[in-house]
């Protein structure tokens, strides 16, 4: 099994696009009704400052249906998912799940991903964690290993074709 | 009573942040909590929430029928692993049909998903579990005064909506832990900043910058020290902090630990035993100012 059936790089996974379509169209319905563009969102916003992150924009635009112009702005890569803008909300919108169904629909439109998400679902699949067992330095530069410190083994899936045949139902099932 | 728990140890803590783990094993266990190390555990499917959802839900739900299948509560010192798993009870709870199709994923590793088990954080084990009482009795070397800031990161306070460990947007809890250790904990302006960690795998720079800004103002406000309770905000304050510092052009000193080295600190754990040569911010100054 490959990377690309998960993220659908290879081709456009339909079904994946009309259920992240689905849930973008329901939490749009949803926006319309409750939000009043008060701001509360954007001026708690871990992103606003440093990356011009504006979720009350976020869902301004999506309350018009602009989901497409949506999924291909960078800006929506810019979220540290910090939450504030879902715990504060005066109305219980919460951008934050809007920001991660428009990037699962990047992603699944087969757009390019930015940044190490491919590298650490490829770690995923192979050994289940998002990366192995590192080498790291004490403070006066000595190379230490997990090993070396008298801790227990690593915790990850024993039987890594199992595992994989899991995740695998996740791309067939094309959810 | 001995309160029983399977270590949750996710990705990051145990393939480089070993201080906090070596901390974990060493002071939780004088405090009445039997850990068990638990073969089979995965990623908690929180870093992959941006690329696919569903695929956050099953890792998450993966891990606690593991829990399920030994009958265990679970331990989770990381606070991204603590939100997914702690969501994925959530959501489950609320949509039986989600729960079907989830196990009928989990059923390729002969697993299922039946019931909420409880999923506890670092500080809710240490405040609300152990209590501060049984704290006190261990406490045999107390910090003095240290002035030191608390950082909770975000995954452990927001939404609270699902249930989280502390007040939203007044968390005290680590702070009465400082005081029953001795040290002094300042109240600061940025205690609720992200340590921005979650943009480290696509926009590193600007996830350094939001670290540099916490750290600048933390120094600049005397505090004499850093503690955090999760392995990706101690990857940005602690052993990344020499270039956080580079990214607001300064040159940063602040000692960050994790509260669970404190915490060994002022039981009269040896600093080797906590892996505090691993802590690649300057936290020899505490010692050389007593506080070992």
């Amino acid at each position: 099994m490959s990377i690309i059936d998960l993220t659908s790089m290879g081709e456009p996974q339909s079904d994946l696009r009309k259920e992240l379509n689905d849930r973008l169209t329901k939490l749009q319905d949803e926006i319309s009704e409750y939000c009043f563009q008060c701001g509360k969102c954007t001026s708690g916003c871990e992103a606003h400052k440093l990356l011009e992150l504006e979720p009350h924009k976020i869902v301004a635009l999506l309350k018009r249906g602009l989901i497409n112009e949506l999924v291909n702005a960078d800006v929506i890569w810019t979220c540290m998912t910090c939450l504030k803008c879902r715990e504060r909300c005066p109305q219980r919108v919460a951008p934050v799940e809007i920001l991660f169904a428009l990037k699962n629909m990047a992603v699944a439109s087969g757009k390019q991903i930015p940044g190490k998400y491919t590298g650490m679902l490829q770690s995923i699949l192979s050994i289940g964690l998002i990366q192995d067992i590192q080498q790291t330095t004490t403070r006066s530069n000595k190379p230490v290993k997990r090993d070396e410190l008298s801790l227990p083994p690593l915790s990850k899936p024993t039987d890594v074709a199992k595992f994989q045949a899991g995740i695998m139902k996740i791309a067939m099932e094309k959810v | 009573m001995k309160k029983k728990y399977a270590l949750f140890p996710g990705c990051l803590m145990p393939t480089e942040q070993y201080a906090y783990e070596l901390s974990i094993r060493e002071t939780l266990p004088l405090l009445g909590v039997e850990l068990v190390d638990v073969e089979g555990f995965s990623c908690c499917g929180e870093p992959m929430k941006s690329v696919n959802q569903l695929l956050t839900l099953y890792l998450s739900a993966r891990n606690l029928a593991i829990a399920e299948k030994h009958h265990l509560d679970l331990f989770v010192p990381c606070a991204m692993c603590h939100l997914a798993l702690t969501e994925c009870q959530y959501i489950l709870e609320k949509n039986p049909a989600m729960m079907e199709r989830i196990n009928g994923m989990l059923a390729a590793e002969d697993l299922k998903y039946t019931e909420k088990r409880h999923i506890a954080h670092t500080v809710d084990l240490l405040y609300d579990e152990i209590g501060i009482e049984k704290i006190k009795e261990q406490v045999k070397k107390p910090l003095h005064g240290l002035k030191i800031a608390a950082h909770y990161g975000c995954h452990i306070l927001r939404p609270s909506e699902i249930g989280r460990i502390d007040d939203s947007e007044n968390p005290q809890k680590i702070e009465a832990i400082l005081k029953v250790l001795g040290a002094e904990p300042v109240n600061y302006p940025q205690k609720l900043d992200c340590c921005g960690a979650p943009l480290l795998t696509n926009l590193p720079e600007s996830a350094l910058t939001k670290t540099g800004q916490k750290l600048q103002a933390i120094q600049e406000q005397g505090i004499q020290a850093m503690v955090d309770v999760c392995p990706w905000c101690h990857k940005m304050f602690d052993s990344r902090q020499t270039k956080a510092g580079e990214t607001v052009a300064a040159k940063l000193d602040v000692p960050v630990l994790y509260l669970t080295q404190l915490l060994g600190l002022a039981m009269g754990i040896s600093s080797e035993k906590l892996g505090l040569e691993l802590n690649l911010s300057p936290v020899q100054k505490l010692q050389e100012g007593g506080a070992k």
